[in-house]
């Protein structure tokens, strides 16, 4: 125990890296190592902060297990911060093992919680509920405790769980207090904000009204066929046929249920699935194909009948079919739609399945990212786009607790 | 030298709003904690936590009957306990790498953690008069019927030892069972020695051996 280090840990705990590094910053000993890396981390310099905690890791011994195993749980989770694809996935595990067999429960359940955030951010959703069904997050701190929850309500909206979300984030509004960090606050309401504002823009036959997200929830459960142009889907119930990769049926869809129980003109069809073309005869050939196409995969949910100027699209429960569009549709909507699945995207996949230039598409994921709206990890031809599930915070450093003592 | 396990007779705290226990001290009636950012005082016959000094409390917790001493960053405090008061402070001998603290025979004795080393300084001064080599990181420091004990903490092992207070030579040794360290420590001058738990928050009461009793 050492009064300089433990009154370094202490300013780190309360936020104040600067702090921190005034006391340690000209020791050479492994746990100023390790706080000077954290306080580095803290400060954004990722590359010193690596470093500093390899050799932290490295002076502390063979012996200082649970020092290293700190050492390495900060490692992975400024790989995570740094978006670093070539993540210690190994070497994190095995340090979770190490603190929770010596019963440090914090730092083990912290561990536990990056190896979700990691999931999260590369799109294994599935996964990523499952680890956080498994986690218990009592010993987590507040902190560590609000994003947890952030995160629970991220990937409940994300479900159109709105009652479980909702409670999520009054969980979170009462850990984040405990916090005293006021950008989790922030981060809490622009969540809770998601539960009010309009979700949707739900179109039936010709008329439009904005939908909440409990009501787009409800609206899942009906017996409805809904052409979902949010998610890029065909549902009717339980039954969902993804459409993300379809995207000329998606648009013949998309015109065919909006003016049903109406007909749409080959003209019609023609311009808005074939990027607004004159339609000759060729198109009207393609269109025959893809129509046929359409028919086979939402067979058992609607009929798609030929009529003297086109086609007409009929339901076959409820006779009302319903569109649902983002509730203001720009350029991006279109990639968005592709993302709210959750997965991973490559700018070259996403070009692919929208059928638009990768130069097109990178643009709209600029703009998006700046915006918040979607986030990307790894580099050049690695990189990959994913819609943030929880806010932007929840990938921002918090780092194992530390204590003088190891 | 002899060797044995340590017999914990009692456990307090976690106390709340204490993350870690650094030093600790007795003065008689009350246990005395550092807390980080204040000192604690509580009752050892229920644990009940009667006081909190608002003083700076990184380290070791010494009592010389009338004044509380404290180790925060690289400094010595001398601390009123009543009014919670610094009185004076001095600079701690390994600049900051200081752990535990003890006072006895007009002197402070203070562990240097990685230097493996107990300092006796001058109250007043804070000059070194001598020190003490130790074979392992130094934590907590007490006197009690001359023999000198301190516990150790590295590499997660802790232990409590009686060593020679001239050659550091290691007399007795109390193993801590697995996963609990030794932070502060402090005699309660008869079989009780009171150990600072670090981040599990607690204090226990170790038995001092009897036939180390002279």
């Amino acid at each position: 125990m050492d009064s300089l280090i433990t009154a370094a840990a202490q300013a780190l705990a309360a936020g104040d890296p600067l702090g921190a590094l005034n006391r340690v910053a000209l020791r050479d000993d492994p746990p100023a190592l390790a706080l000077r890396g954290i306080a580095m981390a803290r400060l954004g310099d990722f590359v010193r902060a690596k470093a500093l905690l390899r050799q932290a890791a490295r002076a502390f011994g063979a012996k200082a297990t649970m020092a290293r195993a700190r050492c390495a749980v900060a490692e992975a989770e400024i790989a995570l911060a740094a978006r670093d694809l070539t993540w210690p996935t190994k070497a994190l595990a095995a340090a979770r093992e190490t603190l929770e067999r010596h019963g440090d429960r914090t730092n083990a359940a912290y561990a536990r919680s990056l190896e979700i955030r990691r999931l999260v951010l590369i799109g294994h959703l599935d996964e990523a509920e499952r680890r956080l069904a498994d986690l218990d997050p009592s010993p987590l701190l507040p902190a560590a405790r609000t994003i947890y929850e952030l995160i629970v309500a991220g990937l409940a909206l994300r479900r159109l769980q709105t009652k479980a979300a909702r409670s999520a984030l009054e969980r979170a509004t009462h850990t984040a207090r405990q916090a005293r960090i006021p950008e989790l606050h922030a981060e809490i309401e622009r969540a809770s904000a998601a539960l009010s504002a309009p979700a949707a823009r739900m179109i039936v036959r010709g008329g439009e009204r904005l939908l909440q997200l409990d009501e787009v929830e409800a609206l899942f459960r009906s017996d409805r066929l809904i052409v979902d142009a949010c998610r890029l889907a065909l549902r009717q119930g339980s039954h969902v046929v993804p459409m993300a990769r379809r995207p000329v049926l998606f648009a013949l869809a998309r015109r065919l249920a909006e003016r049903a129980p109406d007909d749409v003109s080959r003209g019609d069809l023609i311009a808005h699935a074939f990027r607004g073309k004159e339609a000759d005869e060729s198109h009207r050939a393609r269109l025959r194909v893809e129509i046929g196409r359409l028919r086979q995969l939402i067979s058992g949910m609607a009929a798609i009948s030929a009529t003297r100027d086109g086609f007409v699209l009929s339901p076959c429960r409820d006779r009302n079919v319903a569109v649902l569009a983002q509730p203001a549709e720009d350029e991006d909507a279109a990639v968005l739609a592709c993302l709210a699945d959750g997965e991973a995207w490559s700018s070259s996949g996403l070009a692919v399945a929208l059928g638009a230039s990768q130069r097109t598409v990178q643009r709209g994921l600029d703009a998006l990212a700046l915006s918040g709206k979607v986030q990307s990890f790894g580099r050049g031809r690695a990189q990959r786009w994913t819609c943030p599930v929880a806010p932007e915070f929840a990938t921002a450093l918090l780092l194992p607790a530390w204590s003088s003592l190891d | 030298m002899t060797r044995a396990a340590a017999e914990i007779i009692r456990e307090y705290g976690p106390f709340e709003g204490v993350e870690q226990v650094g030093g600790v001290t007795y003065d008689g009636r009350q246990v005395w904690i550092a807390a980080g950012g204040s000192i604690k005082g509580f009752d050892p016959a229920n644990g009940d936590v009667k006081r909190s000094l608002d003083v700076p409390a990184h380290a070791g917790t010494a009592f010389d009957g009338k004044h509380l001493y404290q180790i925060a960053e690289a400094r010595i405090q001398k601390v009123d306990p009543d009014s919670g008061e610094v009185v004076s402070t001095i600079p701690a001998p390994a600049g900051g790498g200081d752990s535990g603290l003890a006072w006895a025979e007009g002197s402070l004795w203070v562990g240097a953690y990685r230097d493996r080393k107990i300092h006796q300084i001058n109250p007043d001064t804070g000059q070194i008069l001598r020190s003490i080599p130790c074979t392992r990181f130094v934590t907590g420091v007490t006197w009690v019927d001359g023999e000198l004990w301190h516990g150790t903490w590295e590499d997660d092992v802790s232990d409590i030892r009686r060593i020679d207070p001239d050659t550091g030579e290691v007399l007795d040794q109390l193993d801590m069972p697995a996963g609990t360290g030794v932070s502060g420590m402090e005699s309660d001058g008869n079989e009780t020695l009171y150990c600072g738990g670090g981040r599990s928050g607690k204090v226990r009461a170790i038995r001092r051996p009897k036939r180390s009793r002279g």
